[in-house]
């Protein structure tokens, strides 16, 4: 007789996760969907940018990391974008090697980069840290420029090739559309489960409260010195394609401008959610662009939005994204002694 | 009976840990001069005195966030003073701060999961793939941080921001988050501030029964109260011992009274 009051709010319960679940898979389907058609309905320059999205979601979510889930503002990643370009540049066109092995070069060389100057940079904190990786930024622009055998200097190193997959050239903004939206979608994937691990609980409790962090064992240097070396290897892999899919790069896309627009995106999509840095390089990508047909006063007009966008959106879209689905799909309070 | 009068919880039988002659000074004002002052294995041990008595730098040499001038700690027999913070929590030194550090983002229960960090063993490219190992420690720091949870009466508020609670209940999860992973040597900074009668009672009783439990608690407060729980009372004034031993004993000794509570 005690069993029939439980019985009723448990199964209301359970209609109510099923029903959450099965509005999030039919979003998901429906998403994935769209995602597919796009390249088929969209002209090809929309494609391109959209390419672009992608590989700055991957570069701008190790900023966003970095910011989010640690507390740390950094400008660096542009060095580890352009270390990850010319890697690739390189080592494909002077000595002939293939796209992954110098994929993997270029993170090898920025991990270890970020490992050196990473250990004593990140004892610094605050205003006195961002203030750091914009001087890494300024320097890596700098050797970009002089060190010219290596770089092309101002003239850039042309004739990169183009990834080649089983024998499928991705020769077009289509084809490298639908190879690198699933690598985005596989790196999302692998931080969601890191941010939700026990790397994950120690990353947001060095953030929230250093002091009482490393009482509980967790060593704070340490860990922000592995998340430093993740994010660059993320800005790598990003500069890496993004060498393969221009097929020609130049130090003009490493200055600290494009620093600046990693930083941008994590703040602008919401540093504290996996999926904020992909609303962030949306927003940096496509917004200008779509301005820039009103014409030369469209940079003013990009920081017009963006103001708008940091003054209402504190929390970034992806913030917003999550304030809005909580809302129309409040989560189910736990079961009745239900442990965690 | 007050707890003031009640008889010791535990019997003192060796020393877990030592302060042994330390001496810190800032510039010219010299904060602690040859200190001397040990916590046995197994008890509850107070320590006392007036503001700028010395007592947060002693405390905080302790547990590792100072370094002495001159002197040692000596902890399971062997000098720490050159040993991180983080290596003394890992050899079960852990302590709590005068103002509570929750970590304010985190939800009660994922304060106590991030407690249990040192327990588990796996690293950042097994928590990114998900592996069976990671998966497998995460859910048993879950379950730690359940149980404790409802030791600790916080598992109402589980699921609430530790940064929205209230100043006691944000101290208890703080006292909770570090008892998780079972110290031997718990540290305790003013634990009582802040707090209202019943809550020191509550704070009394839980820090009793984790003594009792085995755990040796270290304890800095004003709160003579909470005192009453310590089998051994030091008392700082100026840098210097003064006093110690059973709290009656140092409750009558007129140094005490004269430098710190002022009768």
């Amino acid at each position: 007789m005690s069993v029939e009051p439980i019985r009723a709010p448990a199964a209301a319960l359970l209609t109510h996760r099923h029903l959450r679940r099965l509005v999030g898979a039919t979003l998901a389907l429906a998403g994935i969907a769209i995602w597919a058609a796009l390249p088929q309905v969209l002209s090809r320059g929309t494609v391109d940018l959209l390419v672009f999205t992608a590989l700055y979601a991957i570069a701008g979510l190790g900023v966003a990391f970095l910011l989010g889930q640690c507390g740390i503002v950094s400008l660096a990643q542009s060095v580890f974008y352009g270390i990850g370009a010319y890697a690739t540049a390189y080592c494909c066109t002077t000595w002939g090697w293939p796209w992954y092995a110098a994929l993997v070069i270029g993170m090898v060389i920025s991990g270890a980069t970020a490992l050196v100057i990473g250990w004593p940079v990140l004892r610094l904190s605050g205003y006195f840290l961002a203030l750091a990786t914009l001087a890494l930024a300024t320097i890596g622009h700098v050797l970009f420029l002089e060190w010219d055998w290596l770089t092309g200097g101002t003239l850039g190193v042309g004739g990169i090739p183009q990834i080649s997959l089983f024998g499928l050239v991705l020769n077009t903004p289509q084809k490298f559309y639908y190879f690198i939206w699933p690598l985005a979608a596989l790196i999302y994937w692998l931080l969601y489960n890191l941010l939700h691990s026990r790397s994950g609980y120690a990353m947001r409790a060095m953030r929230d409260a250093p002091a009482a962090a490393l009482v509980l064992g967790i060593d704070v240097h340490k860990l922000k010195v592995r998340i430093f070396v993740l994010s660059a290897l993320l800005g790598s892999l990003a500069g890496s394609l993004f060498a393969n899919y221009v097929s020609f790069v130049s130090v003009d896309s490493f200055g600290v401008d494009r620093a600046v627009s990693f930083l941008l995106l994590a703040v602008v999509g919401g540093a504290q959610s996996v999926i904020g840095p992909l609303f962030g390089a949306a927003f940096v990508t496509l917004v200008p662009n779509l301005l820039s047909r009103v014409g030369d006063v469209h940079p003013l007009l990009f920081a017009g939005v963006l103001v708008v966008a940091v003054i209402f959106l504190p929390q970034g879209m992806g913030g917003l994204v999550t304030t809005l689905w909580r809302r129309l799909w409040p989560p189910a309070p736990p079961a009745p002694g239900s442990g965690t | 009976m007050t707890r003031a009068d009640a008889p010791l919880t535990t019997t003192p039988s060796s020393a877990l840990l030592e302060v042994r002659a330390v001496s810190k000074s800032f510039g010219g004002l010299h904060v602690l001069r040859a200190v001397d002052l040990t916590i046995a294995r197994g008890s509850i041990t107070g320590l006392i005195g007036p503001n700028g008595a010395g007592k947060s730098t002693l405390f905080n040499i302790v547990s590792g966030f100072l370094a002495p001038d001159r002197g040692d700690v000596i902890y399971h027999g062997r000098p720490i003073g050159r040993i991180s913070v983080v290596d003394r929590s890992r050899a079960g030194l852990v302590r709590t701060f005068q103002t509570p550090q929750v970590f304010g983002h985190l939800t009660v229960r994922e304060n106590l999961v991030a407690g249990c960090h040192k327990l588990g063993r796996s690293g950042m490219l097994a928590d990114m793939l998900g592996l069976p190992l990671a998966r497998r420690e995460l859910a048993q720091m879950q379950r730690r941080a359940a149980l404790t949870a409802a030791r600790f009466s916080l598992e109402p508020v589980a699921d609430v921001l530790a940064g929205k609670l209230p100043v006691g209940q944000q101290r208890l999860l703080e006292l909770a988050r570090a008892a998780i992973a079972d110290p031997e040597l718990l540290c305790l900074d003013e634990p009582s501030s802040g707090l209202n009668g019943d809550e020191v009672d509550q704070l009394a009783r839980m820090l009793t029964q984790l003594n009792e439990e085995g755990m040796t608690v270290f304890l800095v407060s004003h709160d003579m109260e909470l005192m009453g729980c310590a089998a051994t009372v030091n008392v700082l004034c100026f840098g210097e011992t003064i006093a110690s031993g059973p709290f009656a004993a140092v409750k009558a000794d007129p140094r005490v009274r004269e430098a710190y509570l002022g009768a």
